[in-house]
């Protein structure tokens, strides 16, 4: 499935969508972003709770197809524009983190 | 990071690229803080590049457009309500007294603060990977300090690498012991 059909469904809000058509393989959890940063895949989802700037490095050295924040996480002014500048998708939900695994597991 | 110690390896990384010959690593544990000094007297940062070094789509590698040893220790030392602090001289500015020195403060009682791992291991780890280059490792604990020059045992080697399995092998030894005694108080 594509970034942008995720972000179309009621369950998820864009937050940003430079590169709506990547293609999600598979799905990544986690919050300690040096771990992540070995062990997210290449088009996997990212799904975290951290919204410090460094995701942003974290998702483009991955080179995950998206970012997405569970229980709404805010993420500050800076942050977005930042992953506007590096063409970064990021999507919210307010489910959890396991409950948006689980949902992802049945969509993609 | 999910240990203190994989920070210092990283931040000694950088110091050695610098072309340092003598990095001091640094850290105390005293009260409820650990804080992390790494210092070192290679080429130093210019201004506009000290200016970016904690921006995590900077980096001295040329392979990655990102680099993230320094934003992600700012990170850790933060979440523990510690901090960062990054002094540095330049050596076309400075050619007498170059460097860098990192300074981390973390919070351990701060539920998200990382353990600080195995110094131990750690050393060994550093001192393997660059037996020319000379380090000062000082670990201060509330009832006692831990320290290792490798100037000195250099004077004593006389010629011996620092990387041959029985100085290694007698590093960990004597690190491992000056800690013992520690614990015995």
């Amino acid at each position: 499935m594509k970034v942008k059909d995720l972000a179309n469904s009621d369950l998820f809000t864009a937050i940003t969508l430079p590169q709506g058509d990547r293609e999600i393989n598979g799905v990544y959890v986690g919050d300690l972003l040096s771990w992540v940063m070995g062990r997210a895949q290449s088009d996997n989802a990212w799904v975290t709770i951290m919204s410090n700037i460094n995701i942003l490095a974290v998702a483009s050295l991955s080179d995950t197809s998206c970012i997405i924040l569970a229980e709404s996480v805010k993420l500050e002014e800076e942050v977005i524009k930042t992953a506007m500048d590096k063409e970064i998708n990021i999507l919210s939900t307010n489910m959890d983190i396991y409950n948006t695994a689980v949902y992802l597991s049945k969509v993609i | 990071m999910k240990e203190l110690s994989l920070n210092i390896l990283d931040i000694t990384e950088n110091s050695v690229k610098a072309g340092a010959t003598l990095t001091e690593i640094i850290i105390e544990e005293l009260g409820d803080t650990i804080t992390l000094t790494i210092k070192d007297n290679g080429c130093g940062m210019t201004d506009e590049v000290l200016q970016t070094v904690l921006n995590p789509f900077y980096t001295t590698r040329t392979t990655r457009k990102v680099g993230m040893g320094l934003p992600l220790l700012k990170l850790a030392a933060e979440q523990t309500g510690g901090s960062l602090e990054i002094f540095s001289k330049h050596i076309d500015k400075y050619p007498n007294s170059h460097g860098t020195t990192v300074k981390a403060v973390f919070f351990k009682n701060h539920i998200d603060c990382a353990p600080l791992g195995d110094i131990v291991e750690t050393v060994k780890t550093i001192i393997q990977g660059h037996p020319d280059t000379d380090f000062f490792v000082f670990h201060k604990l509330e009832n006692g300090e831990v320290s290792l020059d490798t100037r000195e045992l250099r004077q004593v080697l006389e010629g011996v690498p620092l990387n041959t399995y029985e100085v290694i092998k007698w590093i960990e030894e004597c690190l491992k012991e000056q800690y013992s005694e520690i614990q015995k108080g």
